[in-house]
């Protein structure tokens, strides 16, 4: 029954869909100080590679990796961070960009490593890893009446699920608190912020390093589900796409990007057809919600109706304002 | 002594938007700044505040040197400012805003936020607690909930004392806070800080308002193309011929503009 409910196809897309969730969250990280970075594709890039050379090269368990991985994005994101913190608006958005580009072409041409524009293949599964650990034990997935790769494609997906959950979790956590009124601050009035007493160096590179260490992260889960990197995979079009969740979903409110990864991930897996497009609807996207909806398709305004219609007691919440995200 | 100017001067090229004003002010009192447009008062509370560093001169708080400390360090040690143009953060709450203003006080990290550990909670209670006190003060109690951009002008002002209170200073700037108020909000301003001033808080004044001034101040500098002209008591200042020189000049001027 539960077996032929269980397509390891559909299991894997909504792994990817949960990874760029992740993604859009780096993203949102840092714009909720103000900075468009657009190096999160870059700092993906630099957890995958990390956690992938460690763990094929050293033979070191997956979970070590995956935190290397993310603490090497981390330690970039302060490294570029740092320089970056008198950039405002577009000039921040291009020099994120070509930092990003810089990391592409050193993993291309540094060959001896990286296997160059070829990539890296054979990287430790997370889901197989996971299975063989389990059969030493002496489990069997056939108790659950499930086939060894629905197993793998199913824990991945749970474990992604939790994943992903506490990440949104955290950061919602940290957004209603001291740190997240002072991020808010520094990206409605920088000087007044200051002024109030807010040290906006340290959060700016705070906030930075963060997006940078969720970005690293959730490379570090795309290698190890995906057993193949290359280049390519964290080029100018995964940061296009990492700006596009945030652009279309919104960006006022962490449901924003999450909304925007979701149904931008969905979309060309249902109608197939559009996948071809994808970049050219990208751009569409980009101008019309340019022109019609800056502030993306979710915001505070839509939450708090959102709240009033599922809400028996909606009446209370509706005036509660933007406190609740 | 509170504060201590010592020969101030700022230039933006070759503009001489101060040159070496001095003055000091006493513990508890308010004193007033003030001089016709341009005159550099609002320059000054950038000196003292460490958004602009100055040409040359000194500032001394509490018998320190602060000059070259960033500006939220400067908040830190207890000077804390209102703007001319309302520089709130405009889609958060009044109680937002004043809950911001607390920053400096309290020290909740990321870890402790996102753990929500006892000593955060407890910290975010008081935080909560005092701001809306700080609320009730400047008379908005009742507004905690509404978003500051939505607010009347008059209430965007006292607003912005009430964030700036929260940050515990004991030298409060206060950059033309009647402007565009009318003649109750006014008197209910002249209340406030006397009441403010009852607390035990510095008070530096910028303000338009001569009646508002003369009434509240108890020392007053004037500023004339950023040179100081005059100090003393409001009496002295009014019959103070360069002073009465200076503001009819100035008027003449505005006339023709
Ligand atoms: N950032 C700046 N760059 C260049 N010039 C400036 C700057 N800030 C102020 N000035 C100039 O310095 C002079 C003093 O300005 P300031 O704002 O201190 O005047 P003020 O006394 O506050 O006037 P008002 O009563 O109109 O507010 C003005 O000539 C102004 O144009
Ligand atoms: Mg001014």
């Amino acid at each position: 029954m539960l077996a032929e409910l269980i397509n390891p196809y559909h299991l894997q897309v909504a792994s990817f869909i949960l990874i760029n969730i992740i993604l859009g969250v780096s993203i949102y990280i840092t714009l909720s100080t103000g900075q468009l970075s657009l190096a999160n594709a870059g700092f993906m890039g630099i957890g995958a590679y990390t956690s992938a050379l460690l763990t094929l090269n050293f033979d070191l368990p997956i979970i070590v990796g995956i935190l290397a991985g993310t603490l090497m994005a981390g330690l970039f994101g302060i490294i570029i961070g740092i320089p970056t913190l008198r950039l405002q608006g577009v000039y921040l958005a291009i020099v994120t960009l070509g930092f990003g580009e810089v990391i592409r072409v050193i993993f291309v041409n540094w060959e001896s490593l990286t296997k160059g524009a070829v990539g890296l293949s054979g990287i430790p599964h997370m889901g197989r890893e996971i299975l063989n650990t389990l059969k030493g034990f002496g489990f069997d997935p056939k108790v659950l009446g499930l086939q060894n790769n629905q197993f793998v494609f199913l824990t991945i997906f749970l474990l992604l699920l939790v994943i992903t959950t506490s990440i949104v979790m955290f950061f919602r956590r940290q957004n209603r608190s001291r740190v997240g009124r002072a991020f808010a601050a520094i990206k409605l009035d920088e000087k007044a912020a200051e002024s109030m007493g807010i040290n906006i160096t340290y959060y700016k590179v705070l906030a930075f390093a963060q997006g940078a260490l969720v970005a690293g992260f959730a490379g570090t889960l795309f290698a190890h589900v995906l057993a193949y990197i290359s280049p390519a995979d964290f080029a100018y079009h995964r940061a296009v796409e990492i700006l596009i969740f945030a652009v279309f979903g919104g960006s006022e409110v962490i449901w924003g990007p999450v909304f925007g990864a979701l149904f931008l991930t969905v979309m060309p897996e249902v109608l197939r057809f559009i996948s071809e497009y994808r970049y050219m609807i990208y751009g569409l996207i980009i101008i019309i919600m340019m022109a019609v909806r800056p502030q993306g398709l979710i915001d505070v305004n839509i939450l708090n109706w959102i709240k009033l219609k599922t809400s028996k007691r909606g009446q209370k919440h509706g005036t509660s304002s933007q406190k609740s995200m | 002594m509170v504060l201590q100017v010592k020969k101030a001067c700022k230039n933006f090229g070759g503009l001489s938007a101060l040159s070496d004003v001095s003055f000091s002010i006493n513990k508890g009192e308010i004193f007033g700044l003030i001089g016709p447009n341009g005159a550099g008062k609002t320059t000054m509370f950038n000196l003292i505040t460490s958004m602009f560093t100055p040409t040359s001169g000194e500032i001394i708080f509490n018998a320190e040197n602060i000059n070259g400390l960033k500006p939220h360090l400067i908040t830190k040690k207890g000077i804390c400012r209102t703007f001319q143009n309302i520089r709130l953060f405009p889609q958060m709450t009044a109680e937002e805003n004043v809950m911001v203003g607390e920053h400096c006080r309290s020290k909740a990290g990321v870890f402790s936020s996102v753990f929500r550990t006892k000593a955060q909670r407890q910290e975010e209670e008081r935080i909560r607690r005092k701001a809306n006190e700080l609320l009730e003060f400047v008379g908005l109690g009742e507004y905690a909930d509404v978003v500051s951009d939505s607010l009347a002008y008059g209430q965007q002002r006292r607003l912005e004392i009430a964030r700036a209170l929260a940050s515990s200073p004991q030298l409060l700037l206060l950059d033309e806070p009647a402007a565009g108020m009318n003649e109750t909000e006014t008197s209910e301003l002249f209340h406030l800080i006397k009441k403010i001033q009852e607390k035990g808080i510095t008070v530096l004044l910028i303000e338009h308002d001569m009646p508002l001034v003369m009434n509240l101040c108890d020392r007053i500098a004037v500023l004339n193309f950023g040179k100081k002209i005059a100090e003393g008591t409001p009496a002295d200042i009014q019959n103070n011929p360069d002073v009465i020189e200076a503001y009819l000049g100035s008027e003449e001027e505005d006339m023709y503009a």
